[in-house]
């Protein structure tokens, strides 16, 4: 075994004497975040309290969203034991666990790390193995941090650094490390239906663990972790893991927008940390305005980066500034309240990233058509964008119909129907079970029924 | 195994040979057990039955739709063996999860070396609060038969000493927790 271990001294728990290898000597005004996102002004740091889902606890957002996020149990068993806060028996739904899992110690025997890049191949090989699909290394920056108090998911963060500034952070931890999973494409497809829940809901709980896990063995190499610091998209965009959307969604080289940004960690493990990529996805989204047109709140704006650039406000969509950073930015408060509305058939709408042509299955045909755009000179990148976007009309549609069939649910039927489509199945379902016939799946609400409440801008 | 540029799917063996802190992950145990994922799961309390129960299809396609969410969640393997009557308990079926294992369980006890654990008892801790949801009893254990009973399930044969072997990945298996339940199914082999 090459590794050495040595009794650490009394400041490594604290974090006030250990320093890092690769110390920033000063930190860089802004953070490199790749062509999609650009710090352009001031930015305040995000108070995560301030952020959807704490202020609907808060009861900010309406009674309508309180009830539906804090007094709801889903019909659907499940989404029970599968989705945020639609349990019945909250032992049942494996976060919970996770999350409130009292917190480990950082290992006193600290295994020195003489050889950083050897260290993050190590980081990256662990997290493979326990089956993350992508992991990068972020170099912290305070413009990626939160403020305020840690958004940890059991409200308390308990460690010496509740305190301390991002600024302050960044100097004692500057590496954070993005893990994450991919939501399976098959059942993606059945968006706006339990079907997809399936898909989202179960890769990000299986990515929680993962994360947890990892926090825990950086722990055990004697080295500090830390939680609900640093914001996901900031450090996935750092890190290299994608670009930002129009959509507002990251999206990666090999899955598209079908990744899950989840809590990142903070550390002063020696790493070596990746660099922001640039897969087209700006041309692209320039182009492209698939998920503007599919979102069923409107919430997704169509402004052309080049002629509509404003400085933008907190509750609207658009391209230009806000907060001090220039990037396309969806109506959240919009997205948001449709789901009291839709409950019943699904919990997470997932449109924008299902329609999204950049989310497709891990094939060579896929990384074929991303290689052509990346390896094209950008002036001359929309012709590509347009050739692809073409084809990705013609074979994968406008908008999202694929029927599936997953664990007996079918999204062939249509919502507020009742059938049983299970092949052989000979169970008595009683009289309102009908025939299904066709290759067309049905995603509820459709967009012509959401038009009368939200209306475009 | 690489021939210059080309990769080809077989041999290859052990690819983690230069790395300094593999051995580490793998077979050095956790000084403190909070730090384990592994843990957190064992440790967790179950859930109630939901008071009202689904309706089902027959049985055996409830055991597909079972073995579907299994595989969906990550198990290699699953099968169900009908559980001997009497005993200390009165649950007529159990669920076996299998994973593939790169190290044994019983020796690697690094974080690492505990990954199939890990990935097992995601997979019995979901589909067991699901079977619970849909209204039935349904409980995971470390059951001591476990190989036995993926044996009798015709998940593999078991070899001189008594452990599994699948075909799929011969004795390099790690059979999870078998949940108990008393959903109507049909049993395998």
């Amino acid at each position: 075994m090459a590794v050495t271990l040595e009794k650490g001294s009394e400041s490594l728990s604290g974090g006030n004497g250990a320093q890092p290898l690769h110390f920033y000597r000063t930190i860089p005004p802004v953070p490199d975040l790749g062509r999609s996102v650009r710090v352009v002004g001031e930015v305040e740091n995000v108070d995560m309290n301030q952020s959807p889902h704490p202020r609907n606890g808060r009861g900010e957002l309406g009674k309508a969203l309180f009830n539906l996020q804090h007094n709801t149990i889903s019909k659907d068993p499940f989404i029970r034991v599968s989705a945020p806060n639609h349990f019945a028996d909250r032992r049942h739904f494996l976060t919970n666990v996770v999350n409130q899992a009292s917190k480990g110690q950082t290992n006193s025997r600290r295994v020195e790390v003489t050889d950083a890049e050897a260290m993050t191949r190590h980081i990256k090989a662990v997290a493979k193995h326990m089956g993350a699909d992508i992991v990068s290394i972020a170099p912290a920056h305070p413009n990626i941090m939160y403020a305020g108090n840690r958004y940890v998911q059991d409200g308390t963060a308990e460690d010496a650094h509740e305190a301390d500034t991002p600024e302050d952070l960044v100097r004692k931890f500057p590496y954070l490390i993005f893990v994450t999973t991919a939501w399976p494409y098959e059942t993606l497809q059945a968006h706006r239906h339990h079907i997809g829940d399936s898909s989202y809901h179960v890769s990000q709980m299986k990515g929680n663990m993962i994360l947890k896990a990892i926090e825990g063995y950086v722990k055990e190499l004697g080295y500090t972790a830390l939680r609900g610091v640093a914001n996901p998209q900031g450090t996935a965009l750092a890190s290299g893991v994608g670009e930002l959307g129009r959509n507002g969604l990251v999206i990666s080289e090999k899955f598209g927008a079908r990744v899950h940004m989840p809590d990142p960690i903070m550390t002063d493990l020696p790493l070596v940390p990746d660099k922001p990529i640039d897969i087209g996805v700006s041309d692209f989204c320039g182009v492209c305005r698939k998920c503007a047109v599919t979102c069923p709140t409107n919430s997704i704006t169509f402004a052309d980066k080049e002629k509509e650039k404003a400085p933008l406000s907190r509750d609207v969509s658009g391209f230009g500034e806000y907060n001090g950073i220039e990037k396309f930015k969806i109506n959240w408060l919009t997205c948001y309240k449709l789901r009291p509305y839709t409950h019943e058939y699904w919990s997470s709408c997932l449109t924008c990233a299902a329609i999204c042509p950049f989310t497709k299955p891990d094939k060579w045909w896929h990384t074929a058509a991303i290689s052509w755009l990346k390896s094209t000179p950008i002036p001359a990148r929309p012709l590509v964008v347009k050739t692809l976007k073409a084809i990705d009309d013609k074979f994968w549609g406008t908008i999202k119909q694929k029927r599936v069939q997953w664990l007996g649910y079918d999204s062939g039927i249509k919502p507020g129907e009742q059938a049983c489509t299970v092949a052989g199945c000979t169970a008595d379902h009683g009289a309102a079970s009908k025939p299904v016939a066709g290759d067309v799946g049905y995603y509820f609400p459709l967009k012509e029924n959401t038009n009368r409440f939200v209306k475009r801008d | 195994m690489k021939l210059g540029p080309i990769t080809l799917p077989w041999g290859g063996g052990d690819s983690h040979k230069n790395d300094p802190y593999w051995d580490f992950f793998i077979n050095t145990p956790p000084v403190d057990l909070e730090n384990s994922a592994v843990e957190m799961m064992r440790r967790a309390p179950e859930g109630n039955v939901f008071p009202t129960k689904s309706e089902l299809h027959t049985p055996e396609i409830t055991s597909s739709h079972v073995k579907e969410l299994g595989l969906y969640l990550g198990a290699d393997v699953i099968g169900i063996a009908r559980l001997e009557a009497g005993g200390d308990h009165d649950y007529p079926y159990g669920v076996i999860t299998l994973v593939k294992a790169d190290y044994d369980t019983r020796e690697a006890n690094g974080i690492g070396g505990q990954v199939p654990t890990q990935n097992a008892l995601y997979v019995t801790f979901v589909l067991s609060a699901w079977m619970r949801e849909l209204g039935y009893r349904a409980t995971a254990v470390e059951d001591p038969d476990a190989e036995k009973l993926a044996a009798a399930a015709n998940l593999g044969t078991l070899n001189a000493k008594g452990r599994l072997v699948t075909p799929q990945f011969g004795p390099r298996v790690h059979v999870g927790r078998v949940i108990r339940t008393d959903l109507p199914l049909a049993a395998d082999g």
